[in-house]
């Protein structure tokens, strides 16, 4: 699967901060460039019973998936879910799955997302939560990770 | 109770740190708490005013009102309209039919004034 690099800069440090780069994997199939202001999403929030208002700006949610046995009621697959963050009009979804080490089994390769869907975990994730937590407003943008070209070793 | 974070507001049954409650002891209503740009759940006896609650089996939930609605019983029947719309036979118009006429203070389509 392709890496992603996240770069995240703090509204209140805009435009000198210097964005955190952060690093995830993206979804097979949904590769690509997002931009737009983090937000978070309940887990819950992204069940057919619940509507989430409708954000007024570009933005990027972010979904804490909880270890399973917390026990959050499903709803949907994954899958739909990370539809359904896309039809209200997140440009990108990033799933923090440090704690469901199964959700990836959950996204298989798929054409049918739209825009970039990206799983992040450990540290990586933690700093990204914990901006969250805080309630930093922060710009994100995600991008394909370019992996430098193996030159073959000459003697 | 596993899950239960020393960060559980009261009414929840489990709960993270990142996302408040996750589950509500029974009776309560889950509610997703939008502050900024953190979402989290909370356990509440009764919805919000623009929400309205939903009870089944595995979880009981408050879901949004229509736009056009600013309190409501249930997605069909509102009992107070927004600003510029009139309450009639619990749906909320931007006007009311001929026998009516639309009261602002009220928001709602009222009889007319007798002659």
């Amino acid at each position: 699967a392709l890496r992603a690099v996240i770069k995240v800069t703090l509204l209140k440090n805009e435009p000198t901060g210097k964005p955190i780069t952060l690093e995830g994997l993206f979804v097979g199939g949904s590769a690509g460039s997002a931009e737009g202001k983090l937000m978070q999403s309940h887990p819950l929030s992204l069940c057919n019973t619940s509507e989430d208002e409708r954000q007024e700006s570009d933005f990027i949610s972010i979904v804490k998936l909880e270890s399973p046995e917390r026990k959050v009621p499903q709803c949907l697959p994954l899958l739909h879910k990370a539809r359904l963050a896309l039809e209200r009009g997140a440009q990108a979804v990033i799933f923090d799955v440090t704690d469901d080490v199964n959700a990836k089994f959950q996204l298989p390769e798929s054409d049918s997302l739209l825009r970039p869907v990206v799983l992040m975990q450990a540290a990586d994730a933690e700093m990204l939560m914990e901006l969250v937590n805080r309630n930093e407003e922060a710009r994100v943008r995600i991008d394909i990770k370019r992996e430098d070209p193996k030159w073959p070793h000459y003697d | 109770i596993p899950g239960v974070s020393s960060g559980c507001q009261g009414g929840c049954l489990t709960c993270s740190d990142y996302n408040g409650c996750l589950s509500c002891k029974p009776r309560l209503f889950i509610f997703l708490e939008r502050n900024g740009m953190r979402q989290i759940g909370v356990c509440l006896p009764s919805c919000p005013s623009g929400f309205y609650g939903t009870r089944s089996p595995d979880r009981n939930t408050c879901t949004k009102c229509r736009p056009e609605c600013d309190s409501c019983f249930n997605k069909n029947l509102c009992m107070r309209c927004r600003a510029g719309y009139y309450l009639h036979l619990g749906k909320c118009q931007e006007s009311c039919p001929e026998s009516l006429v639309c009261s602002d203070t009220q928001r709602e389509c009222v009889p007319k004034c007798p002659v």
